[in-house]
């Protein structure tokens, strides 16, 4: 910074506070906007529903109970279920989506290929689609006699058709392969940006050293991407912790559906605050309650995830 | 001129008055109304609308089209939060939450105890809307269930119609094995996830899950017990066609993959949507339970309309529904033959639609059968949590079927969950 | 060695293509299933139709297609523009205003990311029937004016952008605001380029909360269309299909004319 020599101690500490002053000024001025929004449209809330769940209700009738809200929750099978559900689906398809991501993204950055950006629109396109889009042809896909099972069967890959959305253990699988399928291209965008700054002489080096392909993405891809790496990991946490959509429009089993998929297989804990709002008895306090569970399990999550990162902060 | 001033006035005083009473007669105002499913309750309402506004020309009535859970949460969320401001003035409410709406809502809908004449509609309709003797909302659709069988396939197996009629679903689960050695046809659809045929087989023994005081009574339940073990033969004889969701389990009796359907009479439009099949169908009354209390009568689903206590214009609103749901005889005969919706208006029940034979079924009656049945429902009170235990009940029924846990084992465990959903 | 490069080559592309086409192909079969009837769709048929002008004719006929469609353009293209301007001048604010203070406020801003929306939807609505924009879109378009993922996606952008040029403009007397407008935001295209498509994606197929504010048909969207359209006891496919692929054009129109910058833009923000 080009500045003059201060003439006289006393202004340089007159200067120094001016420079805070102007600091403040303009830095609350361009975020003035954004917080009296924030403020009102989801601090307040926020605190409200805080409130909430100190309260248990029926309806318009609720009661003060404190932290009995969090205390019924260990006693709640269907809670424990939800929650185990939903931990399943970050634990298995998570990493799965994360890793398939960043094949995809590698294949991608390799100039030698062609096509590239034919097949990085069609593997994106996914993850524009509307929610009911894709609900209803997954759905489809995957009935017993759908499209899946009857490509399977004519390729004798199988024999009997697999009961997709029939069985626990399958309607999980199939939830899985729907994220998969609608969010793998959303996050190789961006190891596909991130490849970018990592200069090719750098695999070259790798090359003449003797590194295979494996050793290159162990060894350059993943250290060099780990902030991204790290930024994808925490988005789709946040998103698979309160995963809403996909067990809500594939488990439905018409009017008088009455489990989220088979035996309760598809119940995540957003479904059950929906379902503890809006299809139960509307138990708003407790339903909140659930949500601040959710909220502290992804900022642990997060945490962590940041400090097997190595990340500073 | 002054003079002529005071009269002026007066009588300009009286042309007002005179006005006003004019206008009021002729009512006016704009009704808003919640419904779903745009094959079915909405053009039944338009129907009603337009029938009503050749009458009351300067009433507008906006029908508002959303999807079932779209409507319950909407409903939820305003009345949760205490504001004045949108509702509707007429919504639907499925009957097996009536209880819970009025309940949880305290004032929040309209008392029509006294303005409805309810001896005209089916008993146990009315029952579903009452609390502390005040009677809410207007008895809409019967989802009086129903046998739905094809005549083809069963006569190929060697069974006469009256083999159908007032079985047991022992013998109907008998029938169903010889159907499927002779012809390889299913008997009927079953959905893993769909708790609707353990409420016919409740009902149609008179119990719920719920006793009188509005406890859990499930471990000690002969209906509900008894369902199990017949949930457990059907699943067992290997009668049955999984299917999941309600397209594919549609899908299936319009393939001709099943060779009966088993559910609220509501099914119809979607029975007849398959052309190819006319002439194929045939009715029966619903199997009953191996208990004394169990009739060849129940119900599935149906719901009613809703005033909210609050609207602006109630009086139109009550109106509206008085003029149309509760006195016209001839809506009720278009919408039976447009939408195949089936009141539970008594009155309209023997106007001529009703009495028609439908080709569809080989000339059988099916309307006069239904409205007949209908009269046969045992009154149930569905009670606050019918969702829950839905949930408790098929949360432990992959398991009882799959033979993993005893009959004791799975109603412990239901009702133990469900007892911890409904706590306060 | 030849051989063994070109049999990788083959694989890589062999790997691609399947990815390619298991991404694409439930488009191809939803334009299909455009030409054809509910019970075709049910029972699988996965060949071109003749029912996509009856189908059309339904959907136009039965709902106001047009009013919905400009709906939702509307809403849309007023939450994009607001999103990108407030979240990134607050993503400037935070960055090159830096201080204590803002670095805490900052931290608990990225915290409200985590809490899920149905907790905060009772009392959000109070807040808008108090405001009285109940069945108003300007209700939508206010209560999204702000994203917090675009905050924190415009901050991370901003630490890649070169200082000296704000130094020397500061030099020749330049006013903040006006640093920010004509030097700050052309040279950050492909940034707002990326937000752009980001915040058009989530309120185009936003749905929870436009079902809860909007209340009469006048005002509906395109997604709450599609959920009404498949409520039915027997949902009519063809019309279904129909009216996404109609919802659906936009995000993809949208999407191709500004993918090149799309990832010249995450490609800013992720430098460190």
């Amino acid at each position: 910074m080009a500045e003059k020599l201060p003439p006289l101690t006393l202004s340089s500490l007159d200067k120094k506070r001016r420079k805070v002053s102007f600091n403040n000024r303009y830095g609350w001025f361009f975020i003035s906007f954004c917080l009296i929004l924030l403020a009102l449209f989801m601090l307040y809330p926020i605190i409200s529903s805080l409130i909430m769940s100190t309260f248990s209700s029926r309806g318009m009738i609720s009661r003060y109970v404190g932290l009995g809200n969090y205390k019924r929750l260990l006693h709640d099978t269907v809670f424990l279920q939800a929650l185990k559900n939903t931990l399943l689906f970050f634990i298995i398809q998570m990493p799965i989506m994360l890793f398939l991501a960043l094949m995809i993204a590698t294949l991608l950055n390799n100039k030698a290929i062609k096509f590239r950006g034919v097949f990085r629109t069609g593997i994106f396109l996914p993850a524009v689609t509307s929610l009911v889009t894709y609900a209803t042809l997954f759905k489809m896909m995957f009935s017993l006699e759908g499209f899946v099972n009857r490509f399977l069967m004519t390729t004798h890959l199988i024999s009997d058709p697999i009961p997709w959305l029939v069985d626990p253990f399958w309607a999980r699988i199939t939830v899985m392969i729907a994220l998969t399928w609608r969010w793998t291209g959303y996050n190789m965008v961006f190891y596909l940006s991130g490849l970018q700054n990592i200069p090719d002489e750098l695999y070259e080096a790798a090359k003449i050293d003797g590194a295979n392909a494996l050793q290159q993405l162990g060894r350059i891809t993943v250290p060099l991407l780990k902030p991204i790496i790290l930024f994808t990991a925490v988005t789709s946490t946040i998103g698979t912790l309160q995963l809403f959509d996909e067990p809500t429009s594939f488990a439905s089993g018409g009017v008088t559906a009455a489990t989220i998929g088979p035996g309760n297989s598809l119940l995540t804990m957003s479904v059950y605050i929906y379902n503890l709002c809006f299809k139960y008895m509307p138990n708003f306090g407790y339903a909140a309650t659930v949500a601040y569970v959710i909220v502290i399990l992804v900022a642990i999550l997060a945490f962590v995830q940041f400090k097997l990162a190595g990340d500073r902060r | 001129m002054r003079r002529w001033l005071p009269l002026f006035l007066v009588l300009l005083l009286l042309l007002t008055i005179l006005g006003t009473t004019v206008f009021a007669a002729e009512k006016s105002g704009k009704i808003t109304i919640w419904a779903w499913d745009p094959n079915f309750n909405i053009p039944v309402m338009a129907e009603a609308k337009a029938r009503y506004q050749k009458v009351h020309p300067k009433v507008e009535i906006e029908i508002v089209d959303m999807a079932k859970a779209d409507v319950e949460q909407k409903l939820n969320t305003v009345l949760a939060s205490g504001a004045r401001e949108g509702l509707p003035d007429i919504v639907l409410i499925e009957d097996y939450n009536a209880q819970k709406y009025l309940q949880a809502y305290p004032g929040a809908f309209a008392d029509l105890t006294k303005k409805i004449n309810y001896k005209d509609f089916a008993e146990y309709k009315t029952e579903l809307m009452t609390l502390k003797r005040k009677i809410y909302g207007v008895p809409f659709d019967s989802g009086v269930s129903a046998l739905f069988y094809r005549k083809d396939i069963l006569a190929e197996a060697g069974f006469k119609p009256s083999d159908l009629n007032n079985i047991t679903w022992d013998r109907f689960i008998e029938i169903g094995k010889i159907v499927k050695e002779k012809t390889g046809v299913a008997m009927v659809g079953f959905d893993t996830a769909d708790g609707g045929t353990m409420r016919i087989m409740m009902q149609s023994a008179g119990q719920w899950y719920f006793d009188a005081k509005g406890d859990p009574h499930i471990v000690k339940n002969d209906a509900i017990r008894e369902a199990f073990l017949t949930y457990k033969k059907l699943v067992d004889s290997g009668i049955t066609k999984t299917t999941s969701g309600w397209n594919e389990w549609v899908a299936a009796f319009n393939k001709g993959e099943t060779a009966t359907v088993l559910t609220g009479c509501w099914i119809i439009g979607s029975i007849k949507a398959e052309a190819s099949q006319a002439g194929l169908w045939a009715v029966a009354p619903t199997p009953r339970l191996n208990l004394k209390t169990s009739v060849n009568y129940s119900n599935l689903g149906g719901s009613s309309w809703y005033i909210t206590a609050k609207s602006r214009n109630r009086q139109v609103a009550e109106d509206f529904l008085n003029a149309t749901f509760a006195a016209d005889r001839d809506l009720y005969q278009k919408i039976l033959v447009e939408q195949g919706a089936i009141g539970s208006y008594l009155p309209s029940q023997n106007g001529p639609a009703y009495t028609e034979a439908d080709p569809f079924f080989d000339g059988q009656k099916v309307y006069a059968d239904f409205a007949a049945w209908m009269r046969e429902i045992p009154p149930v009170n569905y009670g606050l949590f019918t969702y829950e235990a839905d949930s408790a009940m098929m949360t432990v029924m992959p398991d009882y079927l799959a033979g993993k846990i005893n009959l004791e084992t799975a109603l412990k465990r239901a009702e133990d969950q469900l007892k911890n959903q409904i706590a306060f | 060695m030849k051989g063994k490069l070109y049999l990788l080559r083959v694989l890589q592309y062999a790997f691609l293509l399947s990815c390619f086409i298991l991404a694409v192909f439930p488009f191809f079969w939803m334009v299909v299933g455009a030409t054809n009837t509910a019970v075709d769709i049910i029972k699988g048929k996965i060949s071109f139709g003749n029912q996509l002008i009856p189908n059309l004719n339904r959907l136009f006929s039965d709902y106001d297609v047009t009013g919905i469609f400009w709906n939702s353009c509307k809403i849309s293209l007023l939450t994009v523009l607001g999103q990108l301007l407030f979240s990134s001048m607050a993503g400037y604010g935070f960055e090159l205003f830096s201080s204590k203070t803002r670095e805490r406020i900052y931290g608990v801003v990225l915290l409200t990311m985590m809490v899920p929306f149905a907790a905060l939807m009772i009392p959000l609505f109070r807040l808008i029937v108090s405001f009285n924009l109940l069945d108003n879109h300007a209700g939508l378009i206010l209560t999204s004016l702000v994203s917090v993922f675009l905050v924190f996606f415009f901050r991370q952008s901003f630490k890649s952008f070169p200082k000296e040029i704000i130094q020397a403009a500061r030099v020749d007397g330049a006013g903040e605001f006006r640093i920010f407008c004509s030097i700050v935001v052309p040279a950050m295209k492909a940034t707002y380029a990326a937000a752009a498509i980001y915040a058009f994606m989530t309120s185009w197929n936003s749905y929870m909360w436009p079902l809860i504010v909007l209340q009469s048909n006048e005002q509906k969207t395109m997604q709450l269309l599609i959920s009404t359209l498949s409520s039915a006891y027997f949902p009519e496919y063809g019309v279904i299909m129909t009216a996404i692929i109609i919802s659906t054009l936009p995000m993809i129109c949208i999407f191709f004319s500004l993918q090149k910058h799309f990832i010249h833009g995450i490609t800013g923000s992720l430098k460190q």
